[in-house]
């Protein structure tokens, strides 16, 4: 009863964003509290409608809940098709629309209080997250690829126009703003690249299935049908999305930049929106991903790669919130690689139709669910408690900070619970996901390649290691040591609309994990039974699996060791400080230190290429197009008429000699088609 | 007996009274020239409105004798179906809109609401024209004014921009030409009515599969070249910045929006459905000069620093996506041709209209001068901001239909040729179009505000502009979310359009 209606969740928030866009000004807060309570209205069906899949019989039958309709149809000789819009709810649309309008709703009451101070900025404010949210909303419903792509291509819009909130009149002068503008820049075209990619791998689905309906591309028969070639080149493209949107390796460096927005926005991004569609997207699209296993073993590598070099990024940052930027794109890039690993082991198991090996990658993308949902809890409460600390100093800087656990006692304890979670300590969310993405990893050492799996599962662990580093470095540095320039004029612990989402959200960060011993595995789940994929329900393990395999592997205990360790070495640098971290760094200049700070140098790169080839190029064109094109077109007409003298004298507006000039052609040209056709009339 | 209403004839009437009465609206009187223009073009616009809904296109077919002597055979008549209605509609709400937004037109008011009626009157008779002779009088037509519009009401280099304008386009229209008298010769003798040439659109029709090979490509060829002009194709497209950097708004507004897709359709109306044996031998060619509009045109935005130029330059390369369209030879792609060029015109009035305004509000459109806009014109910058995301293609508003639709015919000519990397070359255009968009934006409205223009005489859109802006955004919308509103009319067109010797 409630399920019928599933199109309302991302309709809500779009209602909100135009009634805002339109009459924000006019409202309380700019329109702030019709936000929240647009959002609280999609949570709330969001509850209802799970709650009745989960209790329906399409859910226990492993198949999902769709309903849609038709948009509008094209027919034609060469083919036809039909456009579709309509809602395809599974355990994983579920699991993404709960989470997501859950913590946009905290982030959005956050808001209230952290851009209290925006006066009527924030009408624009609440009527781009809402209509992000809705982006979001709509394309977890989504029914097919085409209308997936149209709220993607939204959420970049609106990603666009929040990262550049204050790109123009920034509080902090005309260099943020500029920086602002830049950033939002950046973040648009480099995920506008992979959205690109993405639609060249909606045109092979479409042409190839002449459908881009969910139930169409993945029902096995289907599939078999088509050339695995195409669904390969289709696949690659479509993941090239995925690596736009989800900043993963080598589209990475726009996400960093894209800290110059407000922290909520950042909070919103990174958590409940956005880069998170691009993980839905490969999860959702797994049934087409897992029919070529050198595409899994592709996002896999893309995804350890992006683990392991983010992590390296934050290791020396100075800015809280690009250590926290930096750290969800590594922990986006463990989610990849869980994709990746257990959809490789998954293909290989479909290939030879062995159904242990089916179970073993169906595991993985367990894992990366998990660690999703958990990343999506605490990485948000990671990013509103940087908000609060940011709104409480006034600087982004680390080194300005420090001692400010006694000012800010809830800001504090709940970000420690967050850099638990993130770092992996033991029975914590992120211990969880990321240990079980860990094993999935292993799963694939004894299949085909294994050796690259060892490789990925290697990085992916020193990152566990770097990861709980750079966490506590910064907790530490943040409210512990000596209180720095900007902690002296620190204006206490933020409002209660601020502390109570980071109360509520700390909560989840802890315990979300937990999930996995109360059926997660058996729910957010894909299996394939040698006839259909089947969506959640039973095909997963249950409790006792996990715990066992968890605790009886020794690898285990490896990573907690590591995280341990990565703890203890942030405490001994920068609370402790019997450890100068600047022994790693010769005044600056290390190599290393400098790779690390300057991002590998990626920006750098990015900036040459679109200057030198892209700008040069264009530079060239307009040079050929000034010089030689319009040089040539110049040059014959005043040769014709007769110099450049005569030309401009005719240009005093002397229209009669030119009438005379076109009658005159116009006869001779008369007269040239008469003989033409004589010519050849009897052709 | 019922009396049918000869709607099409009013309909061209109508804008053409309209000149009439504006152009001895002189003196005092001339102030209230936009009162009669609008009411005039509004009239047309709710009427061509009324004919959109129109259950049954072919009803409206009208025509009258007109010359018929020393064995020719030219007559008025007049007609529409899927693809002159979408036109028709697209030239009467742009040419209703643009005198909305010129209301603040101080300079010889009368005569402005003139030419713009006159362009009217010829651009509706190009897409209702049922005989070659009248299509060519009245493409023609559609010159003069514009001629006029550039040199009276342009930009200092006006005289130029207009005598190039009126040549090169000229130049091509008799190159056109030729090939109209080689169809209408041809097509006489092999009906054998007795006359020597009959211009009629039906008679070249009936006598078109008899056509020779030979002679459809010559004739594809010449006919292909006057049209390709107009729309305009790389390397015969330097005409049109010079024209739109001098033209005045409104000109631009109709020249982008309505002129340039008189091409278009003459490719379509007379190349593709008369010569069909010539548009397969053509078709690499033609697919070659689209791809190379479609990239040249966005690389040439990249480097430009006026505002207007580059959207003109856009306009080049948007205009290649629709000439790519029709290249595939396919269902599919002059569906989605037509659509493009629907969406082009809509989304174009607000860019030109924008660019205007830049010009008039901010005193430049130099983008280095500009910048930090948005605070100061906050209206200006979101109607901006809308057109050029519309523009690059955001799905949910028009463009992206024409854009997917056509890159995805292209897609089907590729994998029929075996050669899919050309898509590369549509893709590569799409992310350079959001990067010039992007980057404009970014220079123009954001960052530091601006010192090096008067700031203080900086203000935002008026009503009136601001309404015509708010039409056509609408309507950008609407057809983007509703694009069956569009592609049902477009359809009744060409289903079946491509004939069988294309496939």
């Amino acid at each position: 009863m409630f399920i019928e209606f599933s199109w309302l969740i991302p309709l809500i928030p779009l209602l909100c964003f135009v009634i805002i866009g339109f009459f924000g000004t006019k409202m309380h807060e700019g329109g702030g509290y019709l936000a929240i309570a647009g959002a609280a209205v999609s949570t709330l069906i969001a509850v209802l409608v799970s709650y009745e899949y989960w209790t329906s019989a399409a859910f226990a039958s492993g198949v999902p809940y769709v309903a849609s309709m038709e948009w509008f149809a094209f027919t034609s000789t060469t083919g036809s098709f039909v456009m579709n819009v309509g809602v395809y709810i599974d355990s994983l649309a579920c699991m993404m629309m709960l989470f997501s309008s859950f913590i946009s709703l905290l982030i959005f009451i956050y808001s209230v209080g952290y851009m209290s101070h925006e006066g009527n900025k924030k009408r624009r404010y609440y009527a781009e997250v809402s209509l992000f949210l809705s982006g979001m909303l709509g394309l977890v419903v989504s029914s097919n690829f085409l209308e997936m792509f149209i709220f993607w291509e939204i959420m970049g819009l609106c990603s666009y126009l929040l990262i550049g909130f204050w790109s123009f009149k920034h509080p902090e002068g005309d260099a943020a703003s500029i920086n602002a503008a830049s950033a939002a820049k950046k973040a648009f075209l480099v995920t506008r690249l992979g959205d690109v990619s993405l639609m060249g791998g909606l045109f092979v689905l479409l042409y190839a299935f002449q459908s881009l309906d969910y139930t169409v591309l993945f029902d096995v028969n289907n599939i078999a049908a088509v050339d695995s070639n195409m669904i390969a080149l289709a696949m690659l493209l479509v993941f090239g999305g995925v690596i736009g949107k989800s900043a993963q390796f080598p589209l990475h460096d726009w996400l960093p930049d894209a800290m110059a927005g407000p922290t909520t926005v950042s909070a919103l991004i990174h958590a409940a929106t956005m880069v998170k569609a691009g993980v839905y997207l490969t999860a959702r699209a797994f049934p087409l991903f897992v029919q070529v296993e050198y595409v899994m073993l592709f996002v896999a590598v893309i995804g350890g790669v992006t683990a392991f070099i983010a992590a390296t990024m934050a290791l020396n940052n100075m800015n809280i919130k690009k250590v926290l930027a930096f750290s969800t794109l590594s922990q986006l890039g463990y989610m990849i690689l869980g994709l990746g690993a257990g959809g490789y082991v998954m293909a290989i198991g479909i290939k030879h139709g062995d159904p242990a090996l089916i179970a073993a990658g169906a595991a993985g993308y367990v894992a990366a669910c998990l660690h999703m949902m958990n990343h999506a809890f605490f990485k948000a409460l990671l990013f509103l408690g940087s908000g609060s600390v940011i709104h409480a100093v006034g600087t982004e800087d680390m080194r300005q900070m420090g001692g400010l656990a006694k000012h800010m006692p809830i800001t504090s304890k709940t970000m420690l619970i967050g850099s638990l979670s993130i770092a992996g300590f033991p029975l914590l969310s992120g211990f969880w996901s990321k240990d079980l993405i860990l094993e999935s990893v292993m799963d694939a050492f004894t299949e085909p390649v294994g050796w690259v799996f060892v490789i990925l599962w290697t990085l992916a662990v020193i990152t566990a290691l770097m990861t709980a580093f750079y966490m506590f470095r910064m907790w530490y540095m943040t409210f512990h040591g000596e209180e720095g320039h900007a902690a002296k004029h620190c204006h206490g612990e933020s409002p209660r609309t601020m502390t109570l989402p980071l109360m509520i959200l700390s909560v989840f960060a802890a315990a979300s994990g937990l999930l996995i011993l109360f059926g997660f595995g058996d729910t957010v789940c894909i299996g394939f039974d040698g006839t259909k994929f089947i969506v959640g329900n039973g095909h997963g393990h249950d409790a006792m699996y996990y715990l066992e395999h968890i605790f009886t592997n020794v690898y285990t205990y490896v990573t907690i060791l590591l995280a341990l360790l990565g703890i203890y070495v942030a405490y001994l640098m920068y609370n402790k400080k019997t450890l100068n971290p600047g022994r790693f760094n010769k005044e600056g200049q290390s190599f290393i230190y400098r790779l690390f700070a300057n991002r590998w140098w990626f920006p750098e790169f990015y900036d040459q290429l679109s200057l030198k080839l892209g700008y040069g190029t264009a530079c060239g064109v307009d040079f050929i197009d000034k010089q030689i094109i319009d040089g040539t077109v110049n040059g014959l007409s005043s040769s014709v008429v007769g110099g450049g003298e005569v030309l401009s004298r005719a240009q005093t507006g002397n229209l009669h000699s030119y009438a005379g000039v076109v009658v005159g052609g116009t006869i001779i040209l008369a007269v040239i088609a008469v003989a033409l056709f004589y010519f050849m009339g009897g052709i | 007996m019922e009396v049918q209403i000869p709607l099409l004839t009013i309909l061209l009437v109508l804008p053409f009274i309209g000149a009439i009465a504006t152009l001895f609206m002189g003196g005092e009187r001339a102030k209230s020239a936009k009162y009669v223009a609008g009411a005039f073009a509004g009239i047309t616009a709710l009427l061509s409105l009324l004919l959109f809904f129109a259950n049954d296109l072919s009803f409206y077919d009208e025509c009258y004798g007109w010359i018929d002597t020393a064995g020719l055979k030219m007559s008025f008549a007049l007609g529409v179906d899927g693809l002159s209605m979408l036109m028709v509609f697209l030239t009467s709400v742009t040419v209703f809109l643009v005198i909305l937004f010129s209301a603040a037109e101080k300079d010889r008011p009368n005569y402005f609401h003139t030419l713009i009626l006159a362009m009217e009157v010829g651009l509706l008779g190009v897409y209702m024209a049922q005989d070659y002779f009248l299509f060519y009088i009245m493409w023609e037509l559609t010159l003069v004014p514009m001629y006029f519009m550039i040199s009276w009401y342009g930009g200092p280099r006006r005289h130029y921009a207009a005598i190039k304008f009126f040549i090169y386009t000229h130049v091509a229209s008799l190159v056109m030409l030729i090939g109209i008298f080689a169809l209408a010769f041809n097509a006489a003798a092999i009906t054998g009515g007795g006359y020597l040439a009959d211009f009629s659109f039906a008679a070249v029709a009936a006598a078109s599969p008899l056509f020779g090979t030979t002679f459809q490509i010559l004739v594809f060829g010449l006919l292909f070249f006057g049209f390709a002009v107009k729309m305009p194709i790389v390397p015969f497209h330097t005409w049109l910045p010079d024209a739109h950097v001098e033209a005045p708004t409104g000109g631009s507004v109709i020249l982008a929006a309505v002129m340039l897709k008189m091409g278009s359709y003459g490719i379509i109306r007379v190349c593709l459905e008369v010569l069909p044996e010539g548009a397969v031998w053509w078709q690499p060619i033609v697919i070659l000069i689209a791809l190379l509009s479609i990239v040249y045109g966005a690389f040439a935005c990249i480097a430009q620093t006026d505002l207007k130029k580059m959207v003109a330059f856009s306009s080049i390369s948007h205009m290649g996506m629709v000439l790519l369209g029709i290249g595939c030879l396919s269902d599919a792609g002059v569906t989605f041709a037509i659509f493009q060029m629907f969406a082009h015109g809509l989304i174009t009035t607000v860019l030109f209209m924008v660019c205007g305004l830049t010009g008039h509000n901010a005193g430049t459109r130099e983008i280095p001068l500009l910048g930090g806009l948005a605070a100061k014109m906050p209206i200006y910058s979101a109607f901006m901001m809308f057109g050029f995301m519309a523009s690059l293609g955001l799905p949910g508003l028009v463009g992206f239909w024409g854009e997917f639709g056509v890159i995805f015919s292209f897609y089907e000519y590729t994998v029929s040729i075996d050669m899919i990397w050309l898509i590369i070359f549509c893709l590569l255009s799409l992310l350079l179009t959001s990067g010039y968009y992007i980057w404009a934006m970014q220079r123009t409205l954001f960052g530091k505000e601006t010192d090096k223009i008067d700031v203080a005489h900086v203000h935002d859109v008026s009503l009136s502009e601001g309404l015509a802006l708010g039409v056509v955004c609408a309507l950008i919308a609407l057809f983007g979310l509703w694009p069956d509103l569009a592609l049902g009319v477009i359809q009744t067109f060409s289903q079946g359009f491509i004939s069988g010797v294309m496939i």
